[in-house]
C-alpha cells in the first residue's frame, strides 16, 4: 500500500457518522488530513475560495465522500454546483456519493453524473473504506 | 272521349282494376286487369262468393258484403282498404272504392267498383310508422333528443326530447337571440365557433359542453350540427342531435378523479416508504459502523467513547422514529369524521398553544375570518396547518423588523381558501419553490429550530384531504402559502 491519501473531505449532516468515519480513517491510518463539511454550501464556499485565491492545489482534497440528503444545500444541489467548478480545480478529485437511500432513482440519478466515481449505500464497512482509499492513492 | 280500350291500358298502368255490376241482374264482370291480378281463376261457382271465398282476406268479408249491398241499393260513394289474395298467393293491400256517378239512380244500370294497388303506400307508411317508433324508443332511452336552427329567419326548432333534455316545457319556444343562454359560460367560445363555421363554411361540428338548463342546473352534452343547404347550396340551417351524457360524463370525471387520487396517494406511499427506509437506515448503518469499530478498538478507553455514540444513535432513532410517526397519523386521522368548525375557534386554540412563542417575539397576528368564518375540516388538522404556517412565519422572521402575520380566509369560485402571509425574510422559490414541502428541508443556515418536517406534513393533511397548497414569496419581503381547500 505505501502510499496514503493526503487530504480527504467528508460531506455529511450526521454528526455521529461523520465521527465514526473520522475513527475508522484513524485507526488505519487513511489519510494525513481530513476536511469536514456539515452541508453542501460549507463546502462548496471552501472550494470556492480556493478557485478564487488560485493558490495551493495542497488544500484540495483528494477524495470526497458527499451524501445526499442535507439541509441547506443537499448533495444534488452541491454536484450540479461542483461541475462548474471543477475545471478550473486543478487537481483529480475523486468524488463518492455516500448514502443510506436505496431507493433506485437515486442511484440513476448519482450514476448520470460523470463526477461521480461510484454511489456507495451506508453502512460501508471498514475493509471497503480501506479498498476505496488505496485506489485513491495508489 | 277516351275509349274502353284506351281507358283500360291507362288504368292498367296505374294498376287499377275494375268490376262493373249490373244493377239489375246482379252480374258482376272483372276487368281484364283484375282477372290477371288474381290470377284468371276457373269459376265455376258465384262471382261474388269466389271472390268472397278466395280472394278477399277472411278479416274484411263483413265489411265488403255490407259496402256491396249499400252499393247496390243506394250506390253512396265509399272507401275502404282491404287485402286481396293475389296469383302469387300473397295478400296484397288495395283500396276498394266506387265513385258516386252523375246519372240519376232510376236510369242507371251498371256500377263500378274500383281497386287501387296501394301495397307500397301502406308498407311505406308501415315502414315510416315503425322507424318513427324506433327513433322515438331510441330518442327516449340515450335521451337523445333533435334540433333545427334555421339561420336565414333566425329561429330555433327543438324535439321533445331535445325539451325534455334542457327540461324547459313543451311549448317552450327558444329565442333565437338567447341562444348561448342554454350553454355554460366556459363553452360559449367553443360553441360560438363551431356554430360560426357550420354556418359559414358547412362545417359539421361534434362538441361534448355542458349545457344550462331551464332551471340553471349544468350538464354534459354531446351534440352534432350538420348543415342544410338549400338548391343554390348556400347553408340555410343547421341540425344535428344533442345527448344527455351528464351521468356517463360525471362518471368519468370521477373515474379520472379517484384514478388521479390514488396515482398521488400511491407515489406518496412510495416516497414515503422510501423516506422511512432512508431514516431507520442512517442510524442502523452508524449502529453496523460502531459494532465494527468496537471489534476493532484496542483501548477500553475507545470502546467507551464508541459506546456513548451508540447513546445518541439510540436517541436519534427515537426522534425520527417520532416524527415518522407524525406523518403515519395524518393517514389514519383520516378516517376521523369532519365536522363544522369556526376558523376563529380553532386559531385561538393554535394561538394559546404557542403564546409563550408569539410574546418572545412580539409578533402580532391579525386574522379575517369574515368572508368564510367556517368550514368542514378534521379539526386536528386544521389546527395543525394553522399551527406549522404561523410557527414557520414566526420562525422566518426578517430580523430587526417586528413579524406580523395576517390570516384570511374566503371563498372564490365556489372553493374555500385559506391565505397566511407573512413580512418575513422570504424565500428564493427558483431555487427552493420545488422542495418547499420536502420532507427534511431548511432553507435558512441560521435556525437551530428548523426540523424541516412541518411544510411537509402540512402538505400532507391539505393533499389528504383532496386540497392543494401554494407559496408565493419574495427576498425580504414576506410569504403567503394559499391553501384551496
Amino acid at each position: 500500500m505505501g502510499q496514503k491519501v493526503e487530504l480527504a473531505c467528508i460531506i455529511d449532516d450526521d454528526k455521529i457518522y461523520v465521527n465514526l468515519v473520522k475513527k475508522i480513517i484513524e485507526i488505519k491510518k487513511l489519510s494525513e488530513n481530513l476536511l469536514i463539511y456539515k452541508n453542501g454550501k460549507e463546502a462548496l464556499d471552501y472550494f470556492k475560495e480556493i478557485m478564487e485565491n488560485a493558490t495551493d492545489e495542497d488544500k484540495l482534497p483528494d477524495i470526497i465522500f458527499l451524501d445526499l440528503n442535507m439541509p441547506i444545500m443537499d448533495g444534488w444541489e452541491f454536484l450540479n454546483e461542483f461541475i462548474k467548478i471543477k475545471n478550473s480545480l486543478h487537481k483529480k478529485i475523486t468524488l463518492y456519493v455516500v448514502s443510506s437511500s436505496i431507493d433506485p432513482r437515486d442511484l440513476e440519478r448519482a450514476k448520470s453524473f460523470n463526477l461521480v466515481t461510484d454511489y456507495l449505500i451506508k453502512p460501508i464497512e471498514l475493509k471497503k473504506f480501506e479498498k476505496i482509499f488505496a485506489r485513491t492513492a495508489a | 272521349m277516351l275509349s274502353d280500350l284506351q281507358l283500360n291500358s291507362i288504368l292498367e298502368d296505374f294498376d287499377i282494376a275494375y268490376w262493373k255490376i249490373n244493377l239489375f241482374s246482379k252480374e258482376i264482370s272483372w276487368s281484364e286487369h283484375f282477372n290477371f291480378l288474381v290470377g284468371k281463376p276457373e269459376i265455376e261457382e258465384d262471382r261474388f262468393e269466389f271472390f268472397i271465398n278466395h280472394i278477399l282476406h277472411p278479416d274484411y268479408r263483413y265489411d265488403f258484403r255490407i259496402h256491396f249491398e249499400k252499393l247496390i241499393k243506394e250506390d253512396e260513394p265509399f272507401s275502404f282498404e282491404i287485402k286481396l289474395r293475389l296469383d302469387n298467393g300473397k295478400y296484397r293491400w288495395f283500396e276498394c272504392k266506387n265513385q258516386k256517378s252523375k246519372t240519376e239512380r232510376e236510369f242507371k244500370e251498371t256500377a263500378v267498383l274500383l281497386f287501387v294497388n296501394i301495397h307500397q303506400n301502406k308498407r311505406d307508411q308501415y315502414t315510416i310508422e315503425e322507424n318513427f317508433f324506433y327513433y322515438r324508443e331510441t330518442a327516449e332511452m340515450t335521451s337523445t333528443g333533435g334540433w333545427y336552427v334555421d339561420t336565414v329567419n333566425k329561429n330555433i326548432y327543438w324535439d321533445d326530447v331535445s325539451k325534455k333534455i334542457i327540461d324547459c316545457p313543451r311549448d317552450f319556444q327558444p329565442a333565437y337571440e338567447d341562444r348561448m343562454q342554454f350553454y355554460a359560460e366556459e363553452h360559449h367560445n367553443r360553441m360560438r365557433n363551431a356554430f360560426d363555421k357550420c354556418e359559414n363554411f358547412g362545417i359539421p361540428f361534434k362538441l361534448e359542453l355542458k349545457m344550462v338548463s331551464f332551471q340553471n342546473r349544468e350538464f354534459w352534452v354531446r351534440l352534432t350540427g350538420k348543415p342544410v343547404y338549400n338548391n343554390e347550396q348556400t347553408v340555410i340551417g343547421i341540425r344535428g342531435v344533442l345527448q344527455n351524457i351528464d351521468e356517463n360524463k360525471s362518471n368519468e370525471l370521477n373515474l379520472q378523479n379517484a384514478l388521479d387520487i390514488i396515482a398521488t396517494q400511491n407515489s406518496r406511499l412510495f416516497n414515503f416508504a422510501h423516506i422511512v427506509s432512508h431514516h431507520l437506515r442512517s442510524h442502523s448503518s452508524n449502529l453496523s459502523l460502531i459494532v465494527e469499530l468496537l471489534r476493532e478498538s484496542k483501548t477500553d478507553r475507545d470502546k467507551l467513547d464508541l459506546l456513548a455514540n451508540v447513546e445518541d444513535v439510540a436517541g436519534n432513532l427515537d426522534s425520527a422514529i417520532s416524527r415518522l410517526n407524525d406523518i403515519v397519523s395524518i393517514q389514519t386521522s383520516l378516517r376521523k369524521e369532519k365536522v363544522t368548525i369556526r376558523f376563529e375557534e380553532a386559531l385561538e386554540i393554535v394561538l394559546a398553544s404557542i403564546s409563550s412563542l408569539i410574546n418572545r417575539e412580539n409578533a402580532k397576528i391579525v386574522a379575517e375570518f369574515q368572508d368564510l368564518k367556517e368550514i368542514r375540516y378534521i379539526p386536528e388538522y386544521l389546527e395543525s396547518i394553522l399551527l406549522n404556517l404561523i410557527t414557520n412565519a414566526i420562525r422566518y422572521r426578517q430580523p430587526g423588523r417586528k413579524p406580523v402575520i395576517f390570516i384570511q380566509t374566503y371563498v372564490e369560485n365556489d372553493k374555500e381558501y385559506l391565505e397566511v402571509s407573512d413580512n418575513g425574510m422570504g424565500i428564493d422559490l427558483d431555487e427552493y419553490g420545488d422542495k418547499m414541502f420536502g420532507m427534511y428541508k431548511t432553507f435558512h443556515q441560521s435556525n437551530p429550530e428548523a426540523k424541516g418536517i412541518g411544510l411537509f406534513i402540512t402538505k400532507n393533511q391539505v393533499e389528504a384531504l383532496g386540497g392543494a397548497i401554494s407559496v408565493s414569496s419574495t427576498i425580504d419581503i414576506g410569504t403567503t402559502f394559499k391553501i384551496k381547500f
